[in-house]
């Protein structure tokens, strides 16, 4: 091979690449641009490209004339209550899952995966009706006990398998110094296990914030409604599809996600990766 | 991984180990008691309410016995969605890995700015699922759609295609958007896997005279079947029990073209009100799922 | 109805459950102090929010003690909102802007509360002749009020678009639709746009159609009658219609339909009032030359028929404060409050009340005042409108079409023939079945 030709074909790999990593994020450029042009200008044959005439109008009236703020108050609650939740207990399973030895612990192990791959939608009939057995529908505490139903099993597996990469000695030796078990969780596993937390956190709380079927069944009024189920609501109506509105909603409904993703992004690399290669 | 654990200080006296086994069952006992209330419970209730006719807005039950799997297996609908899940599944997961797979040895290469593009192709992965479906039925707007737009315009075709309300179209449609949306968790998952094949390999390889293709054959690729398996796995069982996207997307129409069974669950019980029958057709639903795991759980133990 | 609810749960030994979930429960909002009063509306575009915050501030003002609530539900998706909060003991305490028929199906479910009281406070004869009798229910009671009238189909056209194509007059009969759908369509400009989706829309609008061929879903008695000659007359009119409407109409609901027509994509259109508020806000350049008659019928002889949902006021049994919820109702329909929220949807929600058409403070509205031919004649029409929840004024009240129409079973009768070629007997067949075996579950 001439030396020409692999940087040739270098130069057209990473052409190549761009092309397709601009393809797949057109849709959220698209999603911008739209978003910033007035009701009048989307309907123009053909479509324009970049806006006219640039308006905040959408985002405007989505701050302060519709109960957006709520929602978006509310989803914001929700996740993080949920990520905390499910965070805080999936950490000390995972550690006895992994640390401790007892009977039955690898069935339960084995449970635990199984309860993650279930259909979310098998548990919804009778998780609604619990929820009003108990009083919780249309509360925002039934979709965080919701949404720790298909996290948790997650996170569990999630941080079971980035807390197994830890070397056990760490433990052993802090034990050795006097620390119990607790504090040598807490002083020497969790500081460990940071990134692999940072991981999971950022799944649950995607998880919960993107979720749509359980708030369509779980809950029916402006106080605990989240932002998925709330903006189809208010925009996707018989008397019209407004589009600017609901792009500029999208817009704002990505940027909590992706702020977390640029901080967690290495957590979640690094984590999944071990989850991957462990297996 | 778990012989390693056995190697507890042999030291300790059974006291403390029985003590150990106790903080042990504590520490588990948040998640146990938490499944057991928002999964084992809700189980439980499945197959009782499955039992039964329920009208969902009085929740008025009566005893059915078995007449719900009966009318559900001796009935077109059942089979009908379970085929329909079956082609969205398959055809979704193989797009998501080839795509995936493509994308993530393309982004492992010494490109420009790789940072950035490894950033940006993972962000449909985290838009809700909401958002996602919105800005593609913008995209596809049979009026003001850019796609539509873009291609009469580079001559492709002639009139708007009905991306959404015809089939096959709106099948591979779904299909496509479920890809697009679901693809960089294939690349997560490959990239950080391909970042640990050692070079020396390649090098190795290329001084044998191995092309491009047989290095991917003979090195990549055995590396990556792990992790690959394990993807697959987690990604055919979330592609078959989605319910988000397609609900959002297509409705499961045209007719019931699209309509899989967690669509064929909600419109049981939401729908048409008859609880009972979609309890059924949920409890079906998860033994098929359980079907897909149990190879791979048999085997993860296995191993052990 | 709570009776039933504990059996099921009971049956299930949920009691240990309550325990652990109680802490849990302690996230959740409670709040004392005043009473508060839920009202839900489909209906909840800012303008409408607003009218409607202005009648809570004037009754809150009059009432200290009492704090009202507006939430949106969702349109499409009522059925399933409102299953859920029947279910848990969790409805609000007025609805507003239901289809006449999903209250009597309330109603006879024993899930809301007769509203004769409420009728008699604001007089029964203050209403338009026949406003009321959607909603008398089988047991002579009043299971709603009318809160307002629409005339769901009108055909709307482009008098600019219509003339250059050399057609005088607005279309009459399906033949002169067709007609001239095939002269304005050209590239970039379709005929019309009519709802192909598996939908609300597409089920009641098809209704609709067969009624303007002269036919009827169901015979006075509530038998299945859908298996007849318009019904095919229909199909082959909604068949023929495809190649003037856009290829995406395979999707279409509402507000694509609404769309389409305003934006200018398509020379006509079938929608309520609506379309004036939508184009004075997106697409004013067309404000001048649009225009809306009564939907074509196959021929001369069979009079319009005109689709009204005659949007409804009920209050659910187990309101916190019936006697609140009443008085709150009765106070919509001051005569200083009504045009009020009537005129945040000029020509959508057209009165029930008789003297508001031409009401000083309802004319003082400009879309209103520049569309006054229009709001009359829409008015007129939907007083002697119909839906599936009564066909004719000879019909009883049919307590299954709100399950009918979220069966989607009509939806797919037109899609089966529309978009799937499949053959009309036998679609129209399997439709009949399927309406008879809603009848009688």
């Amino acid at each position: 091979m001439s030396g020409a030709r692999p940087a040739w074909r270098a130069a057209a790999l990473t052409a190549l690449t761009w092309v397709l990593v601009l393809l797949t994020t057109f849709p959220l450029l698209w999603m911008l641009l739209t978003s910033l042009k007035p009701q009048t200008e989307l309907f123009a044959l053909p479509p324009t490209f970049l806006p006219e005439s640039i308006s905040f109008a959408p985002y405007l009236r989505l701050l302060f004339d519709t109960p957006f703020p709520r929602y978006f108050a509310n989803s914001i609650v929700l996740a993080t209550a949920t990520t905390l939740l499910v965070v805080a207990i999936g950490a000390i399973g995972a550690h006895s899952l992994l640390r401790f030895s007892y009977r039955g612990r690898e069935a339960l192990a084995t449970l635990v995966l199984a309860t993650y791959l279930l259909p979310s939608v098998v548990l919804i009939v009778p998780l609604y009706l619990m929820m009003v057995e108990i009083g919780l529908a249309n509360r925002l505490a039934s979709l965080i006990i919701a949404y720790t139903s298909f996290a948790l099993p997650y996170a569990l597996w999630l941080l079971r398998s980035f807390m197994a990469a830890i070397p056990e000695e760490m433990e052993a030796a802090a034990r050795v110094d006097g620390a119990s078990r607790i504090g040598a969780f807490v002083d020497i596993i969790l500081p460990q296990a940071l990134p692999g937390i940072g991981a999971t956190a950022l799944f649950t709380f995607i998880l919960a914030w993107n979720d749509y079927l359980y708030a369509l069944v779980l809950v029916n009024t402006d106080t605990a409604r989240p932002l998925t189920t709330g903006v189809v609501t208010m925009f996707v109506t018989t008397f019209n599809v407004e589009w600017s509105m609901l792009m500029a909603a999208s817009v704002l409904m990505s940027i909590p996600p992706i702020i977390l993703f640029t901080f967690f992004h290495h957590q979640l690399s690094r984590s999944i990766g071990a989850a991957g290669v462990r297996s | 991984m778990a012989a390693l654990l056995r190697l507890r200080p042999a030291t300790s006296p059974q006291a403390l180990a029985r003590r150990d086994a106790l903080l042990g069952l504590l520490l588990i006992a948040p998640t146990v008691l938490i499944l057991s209330a928002v999964i084992a419970y809700p189980l439980a209730t499945t197959a009782y309410l499955s039992l039964h006719n329920v009208y969902t807005p009085t929740l008025a039950t009566e005893w059915a016995g078995l007449s719900n799997y009966r009318a559900i297996l001796s009935g077109g609908t059942f089979w009908h969605a379970l085929a329909t899940t079956l082609v969205w599944t398959i055809g979704t997961l193989a797009l998501q890995l080839l795509f995936g797979v493509a994308m993530a040895l393309l982004l492992n290469r010494n490109i420009r700015l790789r940072a950035l593009a490894r950033s940006l192709v993972l962000f449909p992965y985290f838009l809700a699922t909401v958002v996602a479906v919105l800005v593609w039925r913008w995209l596809l707007n049979g009026l003001f759609g850019v796609v539509d737009h873009a291609l009469i315009a580079l001559g492709l075709i002639d009139t708007p295609v009905d991306w959404l309300g015809t089939m096959p179209n709106a099948m591979a449609t779904t299909i496509v958007i479920g890809a697009w949306k679901f693809f960089p968790f294939v690349v997560i998952a490959v990239l950080a896997r391909l970042q640990t094949v050692p070079a020396h390999l390649y090098e190795a390889a290329r001084l044998d005279g191995a092309g491009s293709w047989a290095r991917f054959t003979d090195i990549t690729l055995p590396h990556l079947s792990g992790v690959l398996g394990l993807v697959a796995l987690l990604r055919m069982i979330w592609d078959f029990r989605e319910f988000d996207l397609i609900y959002l997307l297509t409705g499961g129409g045209p007719l019931d073209h699209t309509r899989t069974l967690p669509l064929v669950v909600y419109q049981q019980a939401f729908g048409l009100n008859q609880m009972g029958m979609a309890a059924a057709y949920a409890v079906l639903m998860m033994l098929l799922v359980l079907a897909m795991t149990i190879p791979y759980l048999a085997r993860a133990r296995g191993r052990r | 109805m709570p009776i039933a609810r504990r059996q099921v749960l009971r049956g299930l030994g949920a009691g240990g459950l309550g325990v652990g979930m109680a802490l849990l429960a302690g996230c959740g909002d409670r709040t004392g102090g005043p009473t508060i009063l839920r009202w839900w509306s489909p209906q909840a575009t800012p303008e409408q929010v607003a009218s409607y915050r202005e009648q809570i501030r004037a009754f809150e003002s009059r009432n200290p003690n009492v704090r009202i609530v507006f939430e949106p539900t969702s349109d499409e998706g009522y059925p399933t909102q409102f299953a859920a909060a029947f279910a848990a003991g969790q409805m609000p305490d007025l609805v507003t802007h239901l289809p006449s028929f999903a209250a009597q199906n309330y109603y006879d479910r024993g899930l809301i509360e007769p509203m004769d009281d409420v009728v008699a406070a604001i007089g029964a004869d203050s209403f338009f002749p026949g406003a009321l009798a959607p909603f008398r229910a089988a047991d002579g009671h009043y299971c709603a009020i009318g809160i307002g009238s629409t005339a769901v189909d009108m055909l709307w056209y482009r008098q600019d678009l219509l003339q250059l194509a050399g057609i005088g007059a607005a279309p009459r009969t399906w033949d002169e639709l067709r007609a001239a759908c095939a002269k304005v369509q050209r590239r970039g400009l379709y005929g019309t746009a009519l709802p192909y989706g598996m939908n609300s829309m597409t089920s009641l609008i098809f209704i609709s159609i067969i009624h303007q061929a002269g036919g009827q879903l169901f015979t006075p008695e509530l038998d299945v009658a859908i298996d007849s000659p318009p019904t095919y007359a229909a199909l082959d009119f909604y068949r023929s219609m495809r190649e003037f409407c856009p290829p995406g109409a395979t999707i279409f609901s509402w507000g694509e339909c609404l769309t389409a027509f305003v934006s200018g994509a398509s020379a006509t259109g079938i929608y309520s009032g609506r379309v004036l508020a939508n184009v004075a806000a997106q697409n004013p350049r067309i404000a001048d030359v649009i225009g809306c008659v009564a939907y074509p019928t196959l021929s001369r002889a069979i009079p319009p028929w005109t689709f009204n949902d005659f949007p409804s006021l009920f209050i659910p049994k187990g309101a916190r404060n019936p006697a609140l919820a009443k008085a709150f109702a009765i106070s919509l329909f001051s005569p200083d409050i009504y045009p009020t929220q009537l005129r945040a949807t000029p020509g959508h929600i057209l009165p029930t009340l008789k003297g508001i058409v031409d009401d000083p403070v309802y004319l003082a509205d400009p879309l209103v005042a520049k569309y006054q031919r229009e709001i009359a004649m829409m008015a007129k029409l939907a007083a002697n409108g119909h839906n599936l929840g009564m066909e004719s004024p000879a019909h009883l009240p049919n307590l299954r079409a709100g399950e009918i129409i979220a069966s989607n079973c009509i939806a797919e009768l037109v899609q089966r023939v529309v978009l799937e070629g499949e053959n009309p007997r036998l679609a129209v067949g399997q439709a009949a079945s399927r309406l008879e075996r809603l009848m009688s579950a």
